[in-house]
C-alpha cells in the first residue's frame, strides 16, 4: 500500500511538471462546456419550456454536471500504457515487484484528484459568470446512488482504456489512432459527455443502454438529477456492475494474450 | 504567373509525398478516417435530434441551423487539409531543423504552412461540399447570395490562414505550437452553431476580436440573405487586415529565430 501511495504522490507532482500541458487541457474542457452550455441555454431560452423531459434548470445542471463527472471518470493516465507497449518501456515495469494494473490505477486516481480540484474551481468560476439555474439534489439515497455509479464508471473506464491500450501488442503503430477512435470519438459521444443520451430516438437509446458507454457519464448525472430512482436505479447499477466485472475479465484475457504475443523488440 | 505555377508545382510534389507517407500506414489511415467520419455523423445526428424537438435554433429553421454547421465544417476541413503542416512545426524550431528550410530557395512560410496537405481531410471535403450544396439549395438562395457565400468562404479561409501564420510566428518566439493550435481549433469549434447563440460579450469577441463569426457564420448568413452591405465590406476588410498583420508578425518572428540546437 505504501508503494502505491508513493506512486500517487509522484504522479501528482509529475502533472505539475507539465503545467502548461495541464492548463491547456483544462482550458479546452472549459471551451467545450461553454459551447454546450450556450447551445442548451438558447434551446431553453424560454424559462418555462420542457423538452426531452428536461426543464431549464435540469439541462443546465446536466451541463455543469458533465464538468465534475468527466473530471472524475474520464481523467486518466492509463492511455499512456499504449506508449509503454510500443516503446518497450513496459518491460521495466513488468520486472518490478508491483502490480502493473494497480500502478496505473493509482496514477489514474492521482490524475482524477488533480482534475477534480481544477474542475471545482472552473465550476465555481463559470457558475458565477453564467449564473445558471441549478438543481441541487438533497435526497441522500440519490446522492449515494450517484457516488456508487461514479465508482463503477471509473472502473469501467479503466478497463476500456486498458483494452484500447493493449492494441499495440499486435499493431504498435495503432497506439494513438485507437485512442483517437475509441476514447476521443466513441466514448466522448456515446457516454453522454456532450449531450444527454435520452434526446436520441428510443431505439437508439435501447441499443446504447446495452453498451457500457452511457454508464460512464449519462447514468451518474441522471441519478444525481433524480430522473433515475428506485428499481430503475438498482437495475442501472446492476448493469454497471455487470460491465465492470465483464470488462475486467475481458481486459485480463486480452492483456495475457498480448503479453504472450509481445516480442519486446528493440529492448 | 510563372512564380504561381512554380509554387503550385512545389505544393503538388509536397502533397504527393505527404499522401504517400500517410497511405503507407493503411490501418492507421483507416482508423483516423473512420474517427473523422464518425465524429461528423455523431455531431450532425445530435443537431438533427435537437432540432426535431425544438424546430428552431436561435430563430433559425432546422435547415438553416444545419447549414451553419455544414459551413463550419467546410471551412474547418479545408483549413486542416491545406495547413496540416503547421501542426508539425514545433519539432523543426526546437531541433533547429528550421534552418534547412530557411536556406532553401522556397518561401519558408509557404513550406511550413502548406508543406503537408492532409489526405484524410481531402477525402472528407467532397461529401461536405455535396452536403453544403444539397442543404444550401433547400434555402432557395439567389445567384447573388450564392456568389457572396462563395466569396465569404474564401474570406473565411483567408482569416484561417492568418490564424495559422500567427500560430507559426508565435511558435518561433515561444517554441509553443501544439497547444496554441488546439486552442485555435477549440475557438473555431464555437462556430459549429451560429454565433447568435452566445451572449455578449462572448458574441462580440467571436465576431470582431477572434472573428470566428466572420469565418463561418457570416458566409452561411450571406446565402440566406441575412447580411447587410456594411457587414460584407467590413468582413472583407477584416480578412485583408488579418492576413497583413499575420504576415508582419511572421516577419517579426523570423528576426527572433535563434537557430538554437542546430
Amino acid at each position: 500500500m505504501k508503494k502505491y501511495l508513493s506512486v500517487f504522490k509522484i504522479s501528482f507532482a509529475q502533472e505539475f511538471a507539465y503545467r502548461l500541458n495541464f492548463i491547456m487541457w483544462r482550458v479546452r474542457n472549459v471551451m467545450q462546456i461553454i459551447l454546450v452550455f450556450f447551445l442548451w441555454d438558447t434551446v431553453f431560452s424560454n424559462p418555462g419550456r420542457v423538452l426531452f423531459g428536461y426543464d431549464r434548470a435540469k439541462i443546465l445542471t446536466y451541463v455543469f454536471g458533465i464538468m465534475i463527472v468527466k473530471s472524475l471518470v474520464l481523467s486518466a493516465r492509463a492511455a499512456d500504457v499504449a506508449g509503454d507497449i510500443y516503446r518497450g518501456d513496459i518491460m521495466n515495469h513488468l520486472l518490478k515487484p508491483m502490480s502493473y494494473f494497480k500502478f496505473w490505477f493509482t496514477r489514474d486516481i492521482s490524475s482524477k484528484a488533480l482534475n477534480l480540484l481544477f474542475a471545482v474551481g472552473e465550476f465555481a468560476f463559470l457558475f458565477i459568470i453564467l449564473r445558471p439555474p441549478f438543481f441541487l439534489q438533497t435526497d441522500l439515497l440519490a446522492l449515494f446512488g450517484f457516488f456508487l455509479s461514479i465508482a463503477l464508471a471509473i472502473f469501467i473506464y479503466f478497463n476500456l482504456l486498458f483494452m484500447t491500450s493493449s492494441i499495440p501488442f499486435w499493431a504498435p503503430e495503432l497506439g494513438w489512432g485507437s485512442h483517437f477512435l475509441i476514447t476521443a470519438i466513441v466514448i466522448e459521444f456515446l457516454s453522454g459527455s456532450l449531450f444527454p443520451i435520452d434526446i436520441l430516438p428510443l431505439t437508439i437509446q435501447k441499443i446504447l443502454f446495452i453498451s457500457p458507454f452511457p454508464y460512464l457519464i449519462f447514468f451518474p448525472i441522471q441519478v444525481y438529477l433524480g430522473r433515475i430512482s428506485g428499481s430503475v436505479l438498482l437495475g442501472g447499477l446492476a448493469i454497471s456492475l455487470f460491465w465492470a466485472i465483464t470488462l475486467w475479465l475481458v481486459m485480463n484475457f486480452i492483456w495475457n494474450k498480448g503479453l504472450r504475443a509481445y516480442q519486446a523488440s528493440g529492448r | 504567373m510563372k512564380k504561381i505555377l512554380r509554387y503550385l508545382n512545389i505544393w503538388w510534389i509536397m502533397s504527393r509525398n505527404s499522401f504517400s507517407i500517410f497511405l503507407s500506414l493503411k490501418l492507421s489511415f483507416l482508423i483516423f478516417l473512420t474517427g473523422k467520419i464518425l465524429r461528423f455523423i455523431f455531431f450532425i445526428s445530435f443537431l438533427f435530434f435537437i432540432l426535431q424537438g425544438t424546430k428552431t435554433l436561435a430563430g433559425y429553421t432546422s435547415n438553416q441551423a444545419i447549414f451553419f454547421f455544414l459551413t463550419f465544417n467546410l471551412v474547418d476541413v479545408m483549413a486542416q487539409f491545406l495547413f496540416r503542416e503547421a501542426y508539425r512545426f514545433r519539432p523543426l524550431v526546437v531541433s533547429g531543423d528550421f534552418d534547412l528550410i530557411l536556406v532553401k530557395p522556397v518561401n519558408a512560410l509557404f513550406r511550413v504552412l502548406m508543406g503537408g496537405a492532409d489526405v484524410l481531410d481531402l477525402i472528407t471535403i467532397p461529401p461536405i461540399i455535396f452536403a453544403v450544396y444539397y442543404v444550401g439549395r433547400l434555402l432557395s438562395p439567389t445567384t447573388a447570395h450564392t456568389v457572396l457565400f462563395l466569396l465569404l468562404i474564401i474570406n473565411g479561409l483567408l482569416i484561417a490562414t492568418a490564424f495559422h501564420i500567427a500560430v507559426l510566428a508565435l511558435g518561433i518566439i515561444t517554441l509553443e505550437v501544439d497547444h496554441t493550435i488546439m486552442i485555435y481549433r477549440d475557438i473555431t469549434n464555437l462556430g459549429r452553431f451560429p454565433v447568435d447563440i452566445y451572449k455578449q460579450p462572448l458574441q462580440g469577441i467571436l465576431t470582431y476580436l477572434i472573428p470566428v463569426g466572420i469565418m463561418v457564420t457570416l458566409p452561411a448568413k450571406a446565402l440566406m440573405g441575412l447580411v447587410t452591405p456594411w457587414g460584407i465590406v467590413s468582413s472583407f476588410v477584416l480578412g485583408i487586415v488579418a492576413i497583413i498583420l499575420s504576415l508582419r508578425f511572421w516577419s517579426f518572428a523570423l528576426t527572433k529565430y535563434s537557430s538554437a540546437s542546430s
